[in-house]
């Protein structure tokens, strides 16, 4: 096990910068998430960890060793590929060890070490068998097999969980989240998947554009972003941006005032002139309440007489749009609240849970 | 209907296929009767021998005892003169025993043998370190490389017969046995190694390339990763890499006519053929016999191949 360093790494594709300088820490034993949409490199940063690719600039190290020209065979590492690259001339079985036999493991640990892994993953039955004839979810199991079987420094996993279907990716997703929690090895785990980010990490890293847009405990990214990126990347449905301004002692949204003190959640404490100052207003749609069924208290706004748009029915909750601001937002809202479209409803938010946004810049205030 | 097969169509796809079949096989199955059939039957057009003769097979498979050849009566007087030195009565033995109307097909195959699988073995080599460089790495001029490799084969061979053997003698090679020996060995790999890099390219280009990365992080180099990934997973087109340069060696003429020329006891089956139509032992069953037995490897491998180039080897590796 070790803990894991990249200090202002850098990797260009000829022309194009990729990674344009990442820096951050991953402790020892930490399940490390990253995050972010197609694009954004953070394929490429798990393979510069991996030895697959070299760093442009900047240093990896791994445990106290600086890898940055050690080859991936020398790293100890162990990877999960997004399409499993299983060796389809080997058996299940042979898959498995294959790494512990080049280790020149002895035979009786290899066999003690399988056992258990198969136990593990349910792929007693299928040892014997050849990956062709294996299902989506059987592959899967053995690539997480071969990779877990190893008493690796570091578990590397590219998306492991994207080929597989919705149902299965749950319950593979459930499998990693009680493997982690028994082995405790320092782990990096590549998704565009913010639920797979959300649910494994320890450490959510949020990538955008070759930058770490933000890096923190699932719950620290949810409730906290950093930017507008992130708060909208992370959360599902994503947060409602709203055009808003900021004056002294009030923030106008569309035709309500919000009372400024009672943004606990805003750092900014600056006077600002009688023009105010033009913001983007952060709400996620989790945040809204029916106002008949919540009690106002001194730290909620009505927002009151919004008019229904659309509903949308999930089962439990609900999903309503309607017009603020000149803007199309989304509150999810429970099975408890009834509504026809077309209705005015009054809906109430924690002030505490409204986030200010620079309108130029995009970063929290 | 789309794909609907009726009778006729049946019987006219059948004959088609027995045409074309019979074509290219009536050759052979005429090679085959020739040579199992007595001299007196040669000129008859049947297929079938009357009675089938294997003597010729025997004698090319150095089954049958050499005969003892008779010396002429009026030589033995002559051997019998007690004035002439045991040396020139040796010579003289010699020159009325010698059996050279043997034909040492043994001798030829085992030459070709040589050439060919060594040439081929060779080939397969390079080809797969050609291969894998103009598949997977990455280098400046690698496109140019690559197309290049092709132009060899695009030049005949009775283009560069001359210009070859005249290199060949200016560097010195073609005046020595073993010179000529390796400057047509170094010809079939270079003939054939286009083609070879060509279809192991393209083979090892269909080979995702996360097999050998799972590999190297499982441990391997990337050599070890080509031995223990790339190569098993490429076994068919190996094989059909190797049974096609092997072929090329096997049956070419024009080169080992020009490089071996002077050396005999180095002849290649098709020199060897070639001389025995034109010699005095013009014998058709022998002749048949001898052809027949230089395509036997050819048909072995074929099957031995057919065996091999199932395809689908890297099925299940990878997903999407």
């Amino acid at each position: 096990m070790a803990a894991i360093e990249l200090k202002n790494i850098v990797k260009s594709f000829g022309d194009t910068a990729v990674v344009k300088g990442i820096d951050l820490n991953i402790e020892d034993g930490e399940f490390v998430v990253l995050v972010g949409p197609s694009g954004c490199g953070k394929s490429t940063t798990l393979r510069m960890i991996a030895g697959l690719e070299q760093a442009t600039s900047g240093d990896i190290v791994i445990g106290d060793r600086v890898v940055n020209d050690i080859e991936p065979q020398h790293r100890n590492i162990a990877m999960v590929f997004q399409n499993y690259a299983l060796y389809p001339h080997k058996s299940v079985k042979e898959n498995i060890i294959f790494a512990l036999r080049r280790q020149k493991v002895d035979n009786q640990d290899i066999e003690r070490r399988l056992t258990e892994v198969s136990e593990m993953l349910q792929l007693e039955a299928l040892l014997d068998r050849k990956p062709a004839d294996l299902s989506g979810g059987q592959r899967q199991r053995v690539a997480m097999g071969r990779a877990i079987i190893r008493e690796a420094d570091l578990f590397l996993f590219d998306e492991p969980l994207s080929n597989l279907d919705s149902k299965l990716r749950s319950h593979m997703r459930t499998e990693i989240g009680k493997i982690h929690n028994k082995f405790g090895r320092t782990s990096v785990y590549v998704t565009h998947d913010q639920v797979e980010a959300m649910t494994l990490a320890d450490k959510v890293v949020v990538l955008h554009d070759g930058y770490i847009a933000q890096a923190g405990t699932p719950m620290e990214v949810y409730l906290n972003p950093a930017n507008v990126f992130v708060a909208q990347f992370i959360g599902s449905p994503s947060m409602n941006i709203i055009e808003g301004r900021l004056f002294n002692d009030y923030l106008q949204v569309g035709n309500y005032r919000l009372p400024r003190q009672q943004l606990s959640n805003v750092a900014l404490q600056t006077t600002i002139n009688e023009q105010g100052l033009p913001v983007k207003v952060g709400i996620r749609p989790d945040f809204f309440n029916d106002s008949r069924l919540f009690p106002e208290t001194d730290n909620t706004f009505n927002f009151n007489q919004l008019q229904i748009d659309l509903i949308e029915p999930m089962g439990f909750d609900k999903e309503i749009l309607f017009n603020l601001a000149g803007g199309s937002v989304k509150a999810r809202l429970d099975l408890r609240s009834e509504f026809k479209r077309g209705e005015r409803v009054d809906l109430i938010v924690d002030l505490s849970r409204v986030l200010l946004f620079d309108n130029e810049t995009d970063l929290r205030l | 209907m789309l794909g609907k097969k009726t009778i006729k169509g049946r019987i006219g796809f059948a004959l088609a296929i027995v045409l074309l079949v019979s074509f290219s096989l009536l050759p052979f199955a005429q090679i085959l009767s020739t040579s199992l059939k007595h001299q007196y039957d040669w000129g008859n057009p049947s297929l079938i021998p009357q009675s089938i003769n294997l003597d010729a097979y025997k004698e090319l498979l150095g089954v049958t005892e050499p005969e003892q050849v008779e010396i002429p009566a009026a030589i033995q007087k002559i051997l019998n003169n007690p004035k002439l030195s045991e040396d020139k009565k040796q010579a003289i033995a010699a020159k009325y025993t010698a059996n050279d109307n043997l034909f040492p097909f043994g001798k030829y195959m085992l030459n070709s043998v040589i050439f060919s699988v060594g040439a081929a073995s060779f080939s397969l080599v390079f080809s797969v370190m050609g291969a894998y460089s103009i598949s997977r790495l990455r280098f400046k001029g690698q496109v140019v490389i690559q197309r290049s490799v092709l132009f060899v084969y695009m030049v005949g061979g009775v283009l560069l017969m001359v210009p070859l053997y005249q290199m060949a003698m200016n560097v010195g090679l073609a005046s020595s046995l073993w010179g000529s020996a390796f400057c047509l060995f170094l010809i079939y790999i270079v003939q054939t190694l286009p083609v070879g890099m060509y279809m192991l390219g393209n083979y090892f280009r269909g080979i995702p390339f996360a097999l050998e990365e799972a590999a190297m992080m499982d441990g391997c180099s990337r050599k070890e990763a080509i031995i223990k990934v790339v190569l098993p997973l490429s076994l068919p087109m190996l094989a059909t890499v190797f049974i096609y340069c092997f072929i090329i060696g096997w049956n070419e003429y024009l080169f080992a006519s020009v490089f071996l020329k002077q050396y005999p006891e180095f002849h290649t089956l098709p020199l060897a053929l070639q001389e025995l139509f034109v010699s005095k032992n013009a014998i058709w069953d022998r002749i048949m016999a001898a052809s027949m037995l230089t395509l036997a490897p050819i048909v072995i491998c074929f099957l031995f191949a057919s065996r091999f180039m199932k395809g689908g080897k890297t099925d299940g590796g990878v997903k999407g």
